[in-house]
């Protein structure tokens, strides 16, 4: 009987009707999105970018190769040659393929020197393949874009410090990573 | 007869082609249905518009590597393919997380258990014909995508774990931020079910279609929610206790009659189970480390490395190759299984001692939930075919893999 009352009420509809109802007061939770943006979460894996040492005003890299090894999609090509007197490497070719780039941050993880980050840059869509082909002067363009609009003052990646994990096997640059200082603009 | 062509009955009957590109069939399925009338009689489903390789592809990638692609498969619940790959290395290595690792898994799996629910919850009501619950549940499906962000960079292919616990830790804030939001999901899962529930509509819809008998259930080799909702207590949570499920509280929920609104009752009360778990999770979570010391380094070699010395012909070169083969990752071979949203995934990998999988195997769950939809829809009206595609929740990337 009850149930044959409700029915003839629309009582089932009506409830879920009144949650709809309520729905139009509420905020809208859309975003504009060209106009307004979402603040991205730190750590967010964006355009690659070689971090330029604010001490040398060049980049880390020491031509280890380790993040070629291990890009799971191969996007990585790195060239060097060794230096005669000391025997260290240099590096003369780093190239990333961003259109192959599956943004799994292996690289960032592997970096023993903290030199490539994967930044909190998205809006990088181009028409051109060429542009989103980045050799060794443009990831330094793409850090010095990226820091440019970074809100904080302190830049440290995600994946520089690992805390959780075996301070034994990271290496030492990641063991206890020193955050990036950005420079006051008034210069 | 090619492999595009159903063999009619009579002269009478007419074959419809639904799919590849039909949206009510959740990605590239194709249906070859047959009709007397509206009627179905025959339907032969056509897979493979989503082929990549992942299985052979894997084989050329190392340990590490091979994860990566496991995130591709069953695109919305990426996080549980990642564990159930990393989780079936580990029992080939024979290493076991630490504990804080094993709670954030599971955390991060029920997690994603809810996102892909809310998915299926949205695509299945939008297809029978109620749009409003898409809406809100993509609200709240967008808002676990945010957590993601927040523990790993990335929303959707996380590639948040790694063998022998996570890559990065979660801040205590971030755990806050989800325990309150998960207090705030169990008030919208009220809502969905007011408005889905009772709904004569959606009952009408739903009520007696698709009905399989737990016997045919269990032959047709379903499993995860498809089987519970037929009254079949399986639920590798319970019976084969991986991460710190063994610790943790928690009902499984299970249908009566089989049918297509049981099926969804089932996941609704999955939902609010795994709202608990979460709870319980970040309140059990220990400190410590996240990542176990036998666990293969990230950059691990897909063959051994000969010891060189300087002057070596070899110097230059990152990777030497060993005359005699040294062992990287002990032989042998391991089929496991976790309970993924959409029922039992599992990893077959054969190892041969190198860095690399000699083979890797995946049973998905949504390749063999596709094989009973003939056996589903038998009987049943056009309409019905979109409600039995809903209510098996396939996901096309994992089953053409």
């Amino acid at each position: 009987m009850n149930n044959l009352l409700k029915k003839i009420l629309f009582i089932d509809l009506i409830k879920g009707l009144l949650i709809t109802f309520k729905t139009i007061f509420t905020t809208p939770v859309t975003i504009r999105y060209p106009k307004q943006k979402r603040p991205l979460e730190d750590g967010f894996r964006g355009r690659h970018a070689f971090v330029r040492d604010p001490e040398t005003g060049k980049e880390r890299c020491v031509a280890c190769t380790k993040c070629a090894q291990v890009c799971p999609s191969q996007c990585i090509y790195i060239d060097y040659s060794i230096n005669p007197e000391t025997g260290a490497r240099v590096l003369t070719k780093y190239e990333i393929d961003a259109l192959r780039c599956i943004f799994c941050g292996y690289c960032e993880e592997a970096c023993p020197v903290n030199a490539i980050v994967l930044t909190e840059y998205f809006e990088y869509a181009s028409y051109t393949r060429e542009e989103n082909y980045f050799n060794r002067d443009r990831l330094l363009n793409n850090w010095d874009e990226f820091i440019g609009q970074y809100e904080r003052k302190e830049y440290l990646n995600k994946f520089w410090y690992l805390p959780g994990i075996g301070r034994g096997r990271l290496s030492v640059g990641k063991r206890q990573p020193n955050p990036i200082i950005r420079r006051e603009e008034s210069q | 007869m090619g492999e595009t062509e159903i063999e009619k009955v009579s002269d009478t009957t007419f074959v419809l082609q639904m799919g590849p590109h039909h949206p009510a069939t959740h990605g590239v399925l194709k249906l070859l249905c047959e009709f007397e009338g509206e009627r179905v009689i025959n339907i032969k489903p056509d897979v493979g518009y989503l082929h990549r390789g992942v299985e052979k592809l894997s084989e050329s990638k190392t340990y590490p590597g091979a994860m990566t692609l496991t995130d591709r498969l069953d695109y919305i619940s990426s996080m549980t393919n990642n564990i159930g790959y990393c989780l079936a290395v580990e029992r080939l290595m024979g290493i076991e997380p630490p504990p804080r690792a094993k709670f954030i898994r599971t955390m991060v799996s029920e997690m994603t258990r809810l996102s892909s629910h809310l998915l299926w919850l949205a695509t299945h009501a939008l297809d029978i014909g109620a749009m409003t619950v898409f809406l809100y549940a993509f609200r709240e499906r967008e808002q676990i995508l945010q957590f993601f962000e927040k523990i790993c960079g990335a929303r959707l292919t996380v590639s948040y774990p790694r063998i022998g616990g996570v890559r990065v830790d979660i801040k205590e804030h971030v755990l806050d931020e989800i325990y309150k939001f998960m207090d705030l999901m169990l008030i919208r899962v009220d809502e969905y079910e007011t408005l889905l529930t009772e709904n004569r509509i959606w009952i009408a819809r739903t009520r007696g279609v698709g009905v399989i008998a737990p016997e045919d259930a269990v032959l047709l080799g379903l499993t995860g929610p498809a089987l519970r909702g037929s009254g079949v207590y399986y639920d590798i949570r319970k019976q084969i206790p991986y991460d710190a499920y063994s610790e943790i509280d928690f009902e499984v929920p299970l249908g009566e009659k089989g049918d297509t609104y049981d099926r969804y009752l089932c996941r609704i009360r999955e939902m609010r189970q795994s709202v608990l778990i979460v709870k319980q999770c970040i309140e059990k979570m220990p400190e410590g480390k996240i990542l176990s010391d036998k666990s293969p380094d990230i950059d691990l070699p897909h063959q051994a490395k000969r010891k060189i010395e300087p002057g070596d012909s070899l110097w230059n070169g990152f990777i030497a190759f060993s005359e005699e083969k040294q062992e990287i990752m002990p032989k042998g071979e391991i089929y496991s299984a976790i309970e993924a949203p959409k029922g039992e995934l599992g990893f077959y990998i054969v190892s041969d001692g190198s860095g690399r999988p000699y083979r890797m195997r995946v049973r998905a769950p949504s390749f063999i939930h596709i094989s009973a939809i003939p056996k589903l829809c038998e009987g049943h009206l056009l309409a019905d075919v979109i409600a039995i595609i809903g209510t098996l929740d396939i996901v096309m990337g994992e089953a053409d893999r």
